[in-house]
């Protein structure tokens, strides 16, 4: 069985009529980096929240189908016991400080605190999450005081510290510049490495081709696509269904119709482009 | 933005030093005598003897001086002359201004109750100014204080500055579009209004993604909370509350025995 598995899951939110999820079917295995697409309203951030076991325990609504994250099933756990297994952070940083800290040390320390882990192995574990996402010199600013990207890293730290077997993520770097995107995707890339399933939900198809295993397509609630980023990103059907498409493959898309991309793949970033113009 | 959202004076002294139970207990033990010791001049005492010099060994007198001065001095001289003119005691008149009499009663009670007020309001700037909020609450929810009841009162000393903040937006953003928030009165209690929607609706989605991030980070987990800060709590402190709470029976009693 696969480490998180979603079986038949169709979720309404309450007082809709259609459904946020469809039939979704979903196996991803341990230590596996898998990114979410999708345009506006597909349900990234429901299927994140369903993940999460915010959906349905604190959404509420109606629910069909299983969830299950290492061999436990969301359905048959409280919320309080999935999010020591399963980390959540989502695009607005802002709303993710907690209000209940003065500095971004004691941000990060709250979930800690919460789940009773004793002070000394607190310290080193709010320190060595601050080294892993670069964000050591902030240690004793105020939260609020800081800028939307080095909130998306506080938020994003104050998950990591937490140690989760399961990390998801909804736009996380959606305020970061290129170079700080770039960084945390490498640093999540690297936790992926030792052992932490990610799923990813990102916009940025470039960033996705570098980093992720996988790719999943959501649209109007249902997977769409769903395989290796060099296919699933270039593949017809996301130009066809509203999908934002990188600039490199949508050029030599319509290069090939002309005769001027050989290859038999198209590109998704720049250094892939540059190669197969070049043959 | 807001790098400061507490009165918190950062400092290496005595009184920050003791625990904040400790310092809780102390400015209420000073109040609650001033309020309830028979002798008449006991609120004054506790200002110029105990309040005072405590805040110079906090090492925040001029912080203190500046509050007590502007904020604090004003507010109890308008309380000191409405009880001086319309407390309708004693016979023996000193004053005279139309229909207002001032009697020498009237001005012994006026200034005794300033006074009271002065040493309530200073008291608890003194506590604020010498006492981190995230300590206090870490304190009072070890000792057993629920952990939801600190959470929205550290929040909502954070958010207030945030909440504010936002009304500028939106009120900035509204006048751009020709709202007019500096005419008559009658004119712009009406032009509040529009600001009411964003500013709670905002609020509400915000509350809800807010509770969804403290909630993934354990809020509501059954385990039993531990804390970042060592809050000291020696014996010394002990015994220092055990005296305050001696000191204020003892007040109360005189007060109850000699009426
Ligand atoms: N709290 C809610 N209550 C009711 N309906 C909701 C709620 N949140 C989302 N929806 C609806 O569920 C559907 C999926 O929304 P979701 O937020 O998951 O989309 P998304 O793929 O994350 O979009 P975006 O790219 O804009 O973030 C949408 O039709 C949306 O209107
Ligand atoms: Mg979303």
């Amino acid at each position: 069985m696969a480490f998180v598995e979603l079986q038949n899951v169709t979720y309404k939110y309450p007082l809709t009529k259609t459904p946020a999820l469809q039939n979704i079917n979903l196996q991803i295995n341990e230590g596996e980096f898998v990114a979410v697409i999708g345009p506006n309203g597909a349900g990234k951030s429901t299927l994140c929240y369903a993940l999460a076991g915010f959906v349905p325990h604190f959404f509420k609504g109606e629910i069909s189908g299983t969830i299950e994250v290492a061999g436990k099933e969301s359905g048959k756990s409280t919320l309080d016991e999935w999010v020591l297994n399963v980390g959540l952070a989502f695009q607005n940083p802002f709303n993710q400080i907690s209000g209940a800290k003065y500095t971004v040390f004691e941000e990060i320390a709250f979930g800690l605190e919460n789940i009773g882990v004793p002070r000394e192995e607190m310290k080193s574990r709010v320190e060595d999450a601050m080294a892993l996402t670069g964000i050591r010199d902030l240690a004793d600013r105020s939260p609020y005081s800081l800028s939307g990207g080095q909130q998306q890293r506080v938020a994003l730290t104050s998950i990591l510290v937490m140690q989760p077997k399961l990390l998801v993520l909804d736009e996380p770097t959606s305020q970061m510049d290129p170079i700080g995107t770039r960084e945390v995707f490498g640093t999540i890339r690297k936790m992926a490495e030792d052992g932490m399933t990610v799923v990813l939900v990102e916009h940025k198809m470039e960033w996705i081709a570098q980093f992720a295993d996988r790719v999943v397509a959501l649209k109007d609630g249902s997977v769409l696509l769903e395989g290796k980023p060099s296919e699933v990103l270039t593949s017809d059907l996301l130009a066809e269904n509203g999908f934002g498409i990188s600039r490199y493959t949508s050029t030599a898309r319509e290069a090939k119709k002309r005769g001027l991309w050989k290859k038999e793949n198209l590109p998704v970033t720049l250094d892939e482009a540059v190669a197969g113009f070049k043959l | 933005m807001h790098e400061r959202l507490s009165f918190h004076m950062k400092r290496n002294s005595v009184i920050h030093r003791l625990n904040p139970l400790t310092k809780l207990v102390l400015i209420l033990a000073l109040i609650l005598i001033s309020f309830t010791s028979p002798w008449y001049w006991t609120p004054h005492f506790v200002l110029l003897l105990a309040i005072i010099p405590l805040s110079a060994l906090g090492g925040v007198f001029p912080e203190f001086f500046k509050t007590a001065t502007r904020l604090i001095l004003p507010a109890a001289s308008f309380l000191f002359l409405m009880q001086a003119f319309f407390q309708p005691i004693g016979e023996d008149v000193i004053f005279k201004f139309y229909f207002l009499d001032i009697t020498q009663e009237s001005l012994m009670f006026a200034f005794r109750n300033a006074m009271r007020v002065f040493v309530m309001v200073s008291a608890f700037t003194l506590f604020l100014l010498t006492t981190h909020p995230s300590e206090l609450m870490s304190d009072l929810t070890r000792r057993g204080l629920p952990p939801q009841f600190a959470y929205v009162i550290i929040s909502t000393l954070q958010i207030l500055p945030q909440m504010q903040a936002k009304a500028q937006t939106i009120i900035a953003a509204q006048r751009s579009r020709g709202l007019d928030t500096e005419s008559t009165f009658f004119k712009r209690a009406g032009s509040v209004v529009p600001l009411v929607g964003p500013l709670v609706f905002g609020s509400l989605v915000e509350v809800e993604e807010r509770a969804i991030a403290i909630e993934a980070r354990g809020f509501t987990s059954k385990h039993s909370k531990t804390s970042l800060h060592e809050i000291p709590d020696p014996s010394f402190d002990k015994v220092i509350r055990w005296v305050l709470l001696a000191l204020v029976i003892l007040s109360i009693a005189a007060n109850l025995w000699l009426a």
